[in-house]
């Protein structure tokens, strides 16, 4: 078997493993996995692929390979053995770490000093800190952190040609030169290889509750949470649950022990008679148990925060008239996750329809798991932003030769 | 040489009364708040929306017209200095508010908005906005855009690229674009987050979308005074360690507090070194950290410790604060501000370093710092009718920077690189680091006319060849140097 007109497989391999060795470069169907050790070897491979017109997949655990267009790489960069924390200056409260490095055993590793990396991404035990921060994962505590652009400040990436760079730097404030790290996060691995990031430190929640406020329709819950949003008190996370008869407000409060009591008064004061009690720590989960539904599809809808409410009350109406099955949880920054059940021809008119009502507000949505019956049909991203040539344009001056994850991302780039 | 200005096609881009060609009036933008360089620009334009500034645009790209956008002119990197002959685009008439919307907490307004005026808006809603450079009250809202703008309160609050959520751009081509969204994470590339901080060089920025902040119920202010600013520094790092987020930490040294006094009259405790905390948060929150704030001053030898009792006392501290580089002008006649970032441990090693090289040369160095996030502002004084002393100041001032850098710090927290910095960017970075960015900077501006020769160690051109740097044809020919 050939993996260019030129070369077959087992060369390719071949040449590999004299970069990773042996035991690290591997045929697997009609790919060569290998397993770089570090940014230099990164780049050997880059720069052996790209000379020959070899597509690359950048890949941690493959928990979320399959998002965005599908892709045939002939090489899949296996970032695995480069999965450590490299740096802990913990007075600094900052900490450079691998991409391959899973992000529970760098949070274990940061815990140590009572310090975490404030998101909270999916399947955290498998899922490494590079493809986390390529699909721009993160959770509800964005609300009170902000996202992966807010806590990355520094990177170490390796181009298609070979090109090993650093952006940013190890300190908290820092404007000199453009902010690369900020071009990669999120671009789904097609403008460079991400080899180490630097993130800045938060203190870990020590004392923090959650409690829970239930609702048949999300609409009854639109009142209290705009006025929890817009209210003084400065919750750690905050979701919206909801399916087609049940909705559920989860609210997360760090604070001093002493506190605490204060500020479950004031969130009584605003839930009014709206019935609220303390809950357990997994509610958080709920995100993550929306991909876990074997053929449905998963949406990354954005929207304004103040529209949360309605448009899960909007979807669970379609949910109720249309023989749709769907299961939202939706953050208060107004970031929602959405699993979608129904015959294919009611999925597409639905994502077509979310697209049309979210347009006006600058919203969008991304399907992130697309079941094989929906592929084809269906763009997963829907981007017609008027910065599109721009973005190509930039993909052309990374990536000339397309061997970064091609097609992957929006608008085929 | 540049080509000679299209006057005509200025004046039908931008109406008469938007274009200024006289020599005397062309002076007012011959620099920006680093006054030692000077350049006198061609002609100065003022757009009223953002069709002007693309029709401006377009008549710079066709005749390769290198241009330069500026607000206030408050920068301190000389980010807003002419390209001789250029054009600058002035964006002080484009000064509305646009929209402001507190359901979802973002107002949208013009690059020539005071960044105060923003608060100013949302105020009686209980809003903010958060990033607060000490020129607040005069410099607007697209350069700090363009420089990523910070402030005392950016520890806990972030930084100007933390604010902003979408951005309207005209291109180099003339072309009209929109960055990011008020939603998050727009599809695509993150290009407002690439945009925020380019210092001008990417575009100019027409319209931008803020996120505003609600106002905490209690704010709290701490003067803590020291016998050094090195047991301030250790005080911060303990505050740090024991996993508190102030919203602001703040050290002055002695020459800074007397400055300061001699300027505002701020009350200051005379010392030699002044910390400044700022608590906020619940009520019952800030009451129980300051207890602990001030146990932690105690323990490190806090001679005396004071709680701005009200809101004017507190407006007084910060007054003295944000006043301190101007009244650096009451005890020197000259002085250069430096704006270098060093990990928040190496602060007593580095502020005992800086002293040993001021000494060395007999000068005098000034310390005000954002001391929560390592940012210093050393302030070198000098007199420049003194033979010499000028010279020595700033190479004294560019050895700290180089201090700061193999410290494991930056070059510049938020004054940006501008025409200051550019050959201390190459001490920071190395070449692919640079030409990594530089690929970013093509693919906007292929034919760098804005803000050429800005930020990047040497002018450097456009190569067809992305990837690693190629000698330009124009290089090798010999027409157009690159140093």
């Amino acid at each position: 078997m050939s993996i260019t007109a030129a070369l077959t497989l087992e060369e390719c391999r071949t040449h590999l493993a004299s970069i990773a060795g042996e035991e690290h470069a591997q045929i697997s169907g009609e790919s060569v996995g290998v397993a770089p050790a570090d940014a230099r070897q990164i780049a050997e491979v880059l720069r052996f692929a790209d000379a020959n017109g070899i597509t690359v997949m950048p890949s941690g655990s493959g928990t979320k390979v399959g998002w965005g267009n599908p892709v045939a790489a002939g090489i899949r960069l296996d970032l695995k053995r480069m999965n450590t924390l490299l740096e802990h200056p913990w007075q600094d409260m900052t900490c450079t770490v691998e991409a391959g490095c899973t992000w529970a055993a760098m949070e274990a590793e940061l815990a140590r000093h009572g310090q975490m990396v404030a998101l909270d991404p999916l399947w955290p035990e498998k899922a490494t800190v590079g493809g986390v921060v390529a699909t721009n994962d993160g959770g509800a505590m964005r609300l009170k952190f902000g996202g992966l652009r807010d806590l990355i400040i520094g990177m170490t990436i390796v181009l298609a040609d070979g090109t090993i760079a650093k952006t940013g730097g190890k300190v908290v404030k820092n404007v000199a030169g453009y902010d690369l790290h900020k071009l990669m996060t999120g671009a789904f691995g097609t403008l460079g290889v991400i080899a180490e990031v630097n993130f800045r430190l938060h203190p870990l929640e020590v004392h923090a509750r959650t409690w829970t406020a239930t609702a048949r329709n999300a609409a009854e819950l639109d009142a209290p949470l705009r006025a929890l949003l817009d209210s003084q008190i400065t919750p750690s996370s905050v979701q919206l649950r909801a399916r087609k008869h049940a909705s559920a407000l989860d609210v997360r409060i760090a604070a001093l022990p002493e506190c605490m009591g204060n500020h479950e008064a004031s969130l009584r004061k605003i839930f009014g008679t709206i019935e609220l009690s303390q809950t357990a720590e997994n509610v958080w989960r709920a995100r993550q148990e929306l991909f876990d539904t074997e053929d449905a599809a998963v949406l990354k809808v954005s929207m304004l925060p103040a529209d949360v409410c309605r448009l899960s009350a909007e979807l669970q109406q379609s949910a109720a008239s249309e023989g749709v099955e769907i299961d939202i949880v939706a953050q208060a920054t107004g970031l929602m996750t959405v699993a979608l059940q129904s015959a294919p021809d009611a999925a597409i008119t639905l994502i077509e329809h979310l697209r049309w009502r979210l347009r006006d507000s600058g919203g969008s949505v991304a399907a992130l798991k697309v079941p094989q019956v929906l592929r084809g049909g269906l763009d997963a991203w829907g981007c017609d932003s008027n910065a599109l040539p721009l973005m190509r344009e930039i993909k052309r001056r990374f990536d000339p030769n397309r061997i970064l994850n091609p097609g992957r991302f929006v608008g085929n780039i | 040489m540049l080509p000679p200005l299209p006057i005509d096609e200025l004046r039908i881009a931008v109406g008469a009364d938007g274009l200024i060609t006289g020599e005397s009036q062309l002076q007012t933008y011959e620099c920006d708040g680093l006054t030692n360089f000077r350049v006198l620009p061609g002609a100065v334009v003022l757009p009223r929306n953002a069709e002007e500034v693309q029709a401006v645009v377009r008549t710079c790209a066709r005749h390769k017209i290198p241009f330069v956008s500026r607000g206030a002119g408050t920068g301190l990197s000389g980010g807003a200095l002419p390209t001789a002959g250029g054009v600058v685009i002035s964006l002080a008439r484009m000064n509305r508010i646009l929209e402001v919307d507190f359901a979802n907490k973002y107002v949208v307004v013009e690059p020539g908005v005071i960044n105060s005026h923003v608060t100013q808006r949302v105020a009686a809603r209980g809003y903010f906005y958060a990033p607060d450079p000490s020129s607040q009250s005069v410099c607007t809202i697209g350069g700090n855009v363009a420089e990523n703008s910070g402030g005392a309160h950016c520890l806990k609050y972030g930084f100007t690229v933390t604010h902003t959520l979408a951005l309207e751009v005209v291109l180099p081509s003339g072309e009209l674009v929109q960055f990011g969204s008020p939603t998050l994470d727009a599809t695509g590339y993150d290009l407002a987050g690439v945009f925020v901080g380019s210092e001008g060089t990417l575009g100019v920025a027409t319209k931008v979308t803020l996120r505003i902040v609600k106002r905490p119920e209690v704010v709290q202010t701490l003067l803590a005074a020291f016998d050094s600013p090195q047991a301030a520094g250790q005080t911060v790092s303990d505050i740090i360690a024991a996993g508190m987020l102030p919203s602001a930490l703040e050290i002055m040294d002695t020459l800074a507090i007397e400055a300061a006094e001699a300027a505002v009259h701020a009350h200051y405790p005379m010392c030699g070194g002044l910390l400044l905390v700022e608590l906020d948060g619940s009520g019952s929150e800030v009451e129980a950290l300051m207890r602990e704030v001030r146990a932690i001053c105690t323990k490190n030898g806090a001679e005396e410790i004071r709680v701005a009792q009200s809101d004017a006392e507190r407006a007084l501290v910060w007054k003295g604060r944000k006043a301190a580089f101007a009244a650096m002008g009451r005890i020197s006649p000259n002085y250069i501000v430096q704006d270098g970032v060093i990990p928040r441990t190496a602060l007593p090693r580095v502020l005992s370093e800086i002293d040993r090289m001021a000494t060395a040369v007999n000068l005098r160095v000034a310390n005000v710092f954002h001391a929560g996030d390592g940012n210093l502002h050393p302030l070198v004084l000098y007199d420049r009718a003194i033979e010499g002393q000028e010279a020595t100041a700033l190479d004294l001032s560019y050895r700290i920077l180089h201090l700061c850098v193999d410290s494991g710090g930056s070059i510049t927290g938020e004054h940006g690189v501008g025409k200051e910095k550019q050959e201390a960017l190459g001490y920071m970075f190395s070449e692919p680091d640079l030409q990594t960015m530089q690929l970013v900077r093509c693919a906007f501006d292929p034919g760098n006319i804005s803000n050429p020769d800005k930020v990047f160690p040497r002018p450097r051109l456009c190569a067809e060849k992305p990837g690693p740097y190629t000698p330009h044809p124009l290089e090798t020919a010999g027409i157009a140097e690159i140093f």
